[in-house]
């Protein structure tokens, strides 16, 4: 019989691929080829109007869209790195404890259990300036006597969506990263105690090390996902006020969404994608590295 | 013995401290979420008083009484929102979980060209913004029929975990070592009775884990799940949560009413399996 | 083929003419609804299954999403061409976004029923000459709440009278409203005022602010007039009032769940607010100031007129219905006299001027309802509709963030509405209005 077969890897991955063509890359081509067209959703006709790179050059020639892009930037650098830090300071709090740990590792999962949309809500009832759950504490413990308007000044509106993202996200890092602890071995521990390290130098020059190729692991999750924050955000202020907390996210819903100008949206989509597969690959480089460092083969 | 007196005091210190910064960060952690919990019991003009009302006066059950009412009354289908929920999480977990370890056997166990672009390309359209890609996914969905139903939401959530449930199994096929496998295969086991009875058993946590990562990421989906659910045939309960907003009001109480239901099965199913995850994630993702 | 197809007619045919005696006109049809969800809009779907045993038709309830979601959805519909549903709630402010997804009521309702709705609601529901709705009960424009304790200190009174020079009394005029917000403030325990402060919302409340001052938003072409004197004076009332702490300082970012939630909870004076929360306000479970409020109609700006903009939710009938006849009785039924006396009966205000009278009639007893009704019945005789433009979100879209930067300090608002109006400029150009 003569019959093509096909490679047993290939049969093994096809349904992850032939998934992931149809429910991403379909759509994503299509989006693609309309973010070159006048396409409007209220218009379905408007999807044939070919114009070429006017999107892009309407978009890379908007200093609103380069505000969005540098804040989006700035809010996925500050919020990993501090997740990155939390979640390792939580991790060795956790690790350190002899009793409940059970219990404590779940408590530490807690905010993974809540929906983006949610935490949404959550935090903008949490900072709202005049009935909210933290002026009022403040408040009433006499720390200030003015309303803090969190979610309209220019700086704090940014502290609290990276708060909120920040209390949902820590635990991922927090519990790769303790399992990343449980994981070293104990005798380069021993020996560094006998050596008198101190313990900031065990942690250092042993620890530190063995628990990077999670850190980075729990990054590159981390990038893959983030995106996930525009529910966050789009409740908690919606780029406002005055577009002080406008990300790219925010930016193209509203744009598509709300204005139906989805040929335009895509454009800038496309430039949030790229930003995406930028910090995802960065982080898969580094454990790449991490790992080879560590003598674990690539 | 002056000096063991100042060691062991210094090492006291160290002791509370770490329980009083352990204590700060749980807080930090719980409060906002336990709060929640709070606002689902206590009556809107408790929630939102001023000044604030930091004692309960009164706790009741207000909130989840009208949320199982009728219409009209503040009723929420919720027991269809829960189910639809569950299905759509539960079936769309096991089929990544499924795909996600052919993918990873296939990059654990085989050598073929291009792997490394295939594995970092997979990985990529996890990294596809949810907002990009609904209106593009609802028109090609629309098109086929499957706006709304169960069947579509399953198929887009499988789609989206199986770029990590494919990592976390390839990291764990790769600690079982080949041998034991081929071993099996000498004592006249199939390549398939080898995958189960050596293979499957050894990389049991990893899965646990990857399954638990993925059961909480459909659990918790709002963006597609907005877009291509309509009714109450699929609607899941995060977008059941905008159920008690309207052009004007927003019912505070009885969202807090409905995301206590949302987080208790994930609670507890987290409760179970994170032994498993720990010891999934421990060797899963790095030994890679 | 051409057999089997006259055969299956005349199937149908029979079928209908067998159960024609006993059911109605409307026999073995299903209409595919999608519905506005939320407690406020649910009860009168409870009404459906009489019309469905009245006709013989069926009802089937295919989306229910609250406002913001559904116009998404409708959106998402036109553009992936699924549009063979046949009713949809609509919305005055959102309608005219949808100009090809709904069919003109004009030949399907007819004229004497048309004429028994309120003139300006009809008016505001005719796009293009093609009338897309029918109004339901659900009648929208803000009139004044405020805490009646404030106007009975007689140590208020005195103070103010020393102030301002004139008696503390309800406010009639903006600049009232102004000056007793500044009065009545005490940050962070109590607020004079606030207004929603993003999004339509702003536009909305800014829209009639210039109306009152006797300006325009848009010329008749659609080109902006908003950059204009009565425009910059509109403004600045919103800027005093920030820059005076007289409204929360929150509050550019607020919608109208937290402006709602903020007078019931005690610490706003005065609030310019919807119809939908009257009884909210009132009722000691959710309302600290129950009891205590008052309302009176909108105050007037510098020119005279009240601020007014309204709004109403309606019942649509898609172009690709297949049984538009159908379709449109069942749109009559949820907007029947019947209909909107059971939907107003929990608060939301008519749209037809017979059951305005019987809702009048009904609260008799009840000096709060009288009120209410009396305050929002005299405001909605000057109220008006957002400007008939399908780009009228778009331009909202590119007028708020300018109007926060002005309130916020960022920006005067001469700079404000000069940048406002030329993005607002572009995009009417770049859509072809002008």
């Amino acid at each position: 019989m003569l019959r093509y077969k096909l490679p047993p890897w290939l049969l093994l991955l096809l349904p992850a691929i032939v998934v992931l063509l149809a429910v991403v890359m379909l759509p994503l081509l299509l989006s693609l080829y309309s973010s070159f067209t006048s396409y409007r959703l209220t218009r379905p006709d408007s999807i044939t109007n070919w114009i070429g790179l006017y999107n892009y050059e309407k978009a890379l020639t908007d200093a609103k869209f380069w505000a969005a892009f540098g804040r989006t930037v700035l809010l996925l650098t500050v919020a990993l790195n501090l997740e990155m830090l939390l979640g390792l300071g939580l991790a060795l709090l956790v690790s350190k404890v002899t009793h409940g740990q059970r219990a404590l590792r779940t408590m530490m999962m807690f905010p993974m259990m809540f929906s983006p949309v949610l935490v949404g809500f959550q935090f903008k009832f949490i900072f709202n300036d005049n009935v909210g759950l933290v002026n009022n504490a403040l408040q009433s413990l006499g720390i200030t006597q003015t309303a803090i308007p969190w979610l309209v000044d220019g700086n704090l509106a940014m502290f609290s969506i990276i708060f909120a993202e920040v209390w949902t996200s820590t635990s991922v890092f927090a519990i790769l990263i303790l399992a990343g602890l449980y994981a070293i071995p104990k005798d380069p521990l021993e020996a560094a105690k006998v050596d008198g390290c101190t313990s900031w130098q065990t942690f250092r020059h042993i620890t530190l090390p063995f628990v990077m190729p999670f850190i980075y692991i729990a990054m590159a999750i981390r990038s893959l996902d983030v995106a996930r924050a525009y529910d966050i955000v789009q409740i908690m202020t919606n780029g406002g006020p005055a577009r002080r907390t406008e990300l790219l996210w925010t930016l193209i819903g509203r744009t598509g969404y709300v204005d139906a100008k989805m040929g335009y949206a895509n454009a800038m989509g496309y430039t949030s994608i790229f930003l995406a597969i930028f910090f995802t690959v960065y982080f898969f480089r580094k454990l790449t590295t991490a790992r080879t460092e560590l003598g674990m083969g690539g | 013995m002056d000096s063991n007196l100042s060691h062991r005091l210094k090492a006291r210190a160290l002791k509370l401290a770490h329980l009083a910064t352990l204590f700060v960060a749980m807080s930090i952690i719980c409060l906002p979420g336990l709060w929640i919990v709070l606002n689902s019991f206590r009556p809107t003009v408790e929630i939102m008083a001023k000044p604030p009302v930091w004692i309960p006066n009164e706790l009741n059950l207000d909130h989840y009484r009208s949320m199982f009412g009728g219409i009209g009354e503040g009723g929420v289908p919720v027991l269809t929102y829960f189910m639809n929920s569950l299905v759509i999480s539960v079936t769309s977990t096991v089929i990544a979980l499924l795909v996600g370890m052919a993918g990873g056997y296939a990059f654990a166990r085989y050598k073929f060209k291009g792997k490394a672009a295939l594995f970092v390309g997979l990985m990529v359209t996890r990294a596809v913004p949810g907002v990009a890609l609904s209106l593009p996914l609802f028109i090609v969905y629309a098109r086929i029929g499957i706006i709304d139903t169960h069947f579509g939401m399953i198929l887009t959530y499988v789609a989206m975990n199986v770029p990590f449930t494919v990592w976390l199994i390839d990291g764990f096929f790769r600690q079982v070592p080949k041998e034991l496998a081929e071993a099996a295969e000498i004592d006249g086991c199939t390549r398939w009775q080898a995958f189960w009875r050596v293979e499957f058993p050894v990389a049991k946590a990893g899965i646990a884990s990857a399954g638990i990562f993925a059961f909480l990421t459909s659990w918790n989906e709002y963006a597609l799940a907005s877009q291509l659910t309509r009714s109450v045939t699929s609607k899941t309960m995060p977008v059941g949560l905008l159920d008690f907003t309207s052009e004007f009001t927003l019912n505070w109480g009885g969202m807090c009413a409905l995301a206590v239901l949302m987080i208790i099965p994930a609670l507890v199913l987290t409760f179970l399996v994170q032994k498993h995850l720990i010891a999934g994630l421990t060797f899963g993702g790095v030994k890679g | 083929m051409n057999k089997f197809a006259s055969g299956a007619s005349a199937l149908v045919l029979a079928a209908v003419c067998a159960s024609f005696a006993q059911a109605g006109e409307f026999d073995g049809i299903t209409l595919e609804a999608k519905l506005i969800g939320g407690q406020q809009y649910e009860a009168l779907y409870a009404r459906i299954p009489e019309w469905e045993k009245a006709t013989g038709a069926k009802v089937n309830i295919i989306s229910k999403k609250n406002h913001f979601e559904l116009d998404k959805e409708f959106k998402s519909d036109i553009a992936a061409g699924t549009t063979s549903w046949c009713v949809g709630s609509n919305h005055s402010s959102f309608a005219s976004q949808y100009p090809t997804l709904y069919t003109d009521l004009t030949g399907l309702i007819p004229a004497e029923t048309v004429a028994q709705f309120v003139g300006a609601n009809i008016k505001a529901a005719t796009l293009d000459g093609k009338l897309v709705m029918l109004p339901r009960a659900q009648f929208d424009v803000s009139a004044l709440y405020y805490q009646k304790d404030l106007y009975e200190d007689a140590d208020n009174k005195a103070k103010f009278k020393e102030k301002f020079g004139y008696d503390l009394a309800v406010p009639e005029t903006w600049q009232q409203v102004s000056d007793q917000a500044v009065f009545f403030s005490d940050p962070p325990n109590r607020y004079g005022t606030q207004f929603a402060g993003k999004d339509e919302a702003i536009v909305g409340r800014y829209y009639e602010m210039v109306v009152a001052e006797g300006g325009k938003l848009f010329n008749d072409d659609f080109s902006p007039a908003f950059n204009s004197p009565e425009g910059v004076k509109a403004l600045n009332w919103f800027v005093n009032l920030y820059k005076a702490s007289a409204v929360p300082p929150g509050t550019t970012n607020y919608l109208w769940d937290d402006l709602g939630n903020g007078f019931a909870s005690g610490t706003i004076a005065l609030n310019l607010d919807w119809p939908g929360w009257a009884g909210f306000f009132n009722d000691k479970a959710a309302s600290k100031v129950a009891g205590n409020v008052g309302v009176a109609p909108a105050p007037k700006g510098s020119a005279g007129a009240r601020t007014g903009w309204s709004g109403f939710h309606g019942f649509s009938v898609t172009e690709d219905c297949a049984n538009k006849e159908a379709a449109a009785s069942l749109v009559d039924f949820l907007t029947n006299e019947d209909s909107q006396k059971l939907e107003s009966a929990a608060g939301p205000l008519p749209s037809r001027t017979a059951v305005w009278d019987y809702v009048t009639e009904q609260a008799k007893s009840d000096p709060y309802r009288s009120e209410v009704l009396a305050a929002f019945k005299e405001t909605a005789k000057t109220a008006f509709a957002v400007p008939a433009t399908p780009y009228w979100i778009e331009a909202t879209n590119l007028i708020y963030p300018e109007l926060q930067a002005a309130i916020l300090g960022d920006k005067t608002p001469e700079e404000a509405l000069e940048a406002a109006s030329e993005a607002v400029n572009d995009m009417m150009r770049e859509n072809g209005v002008y």
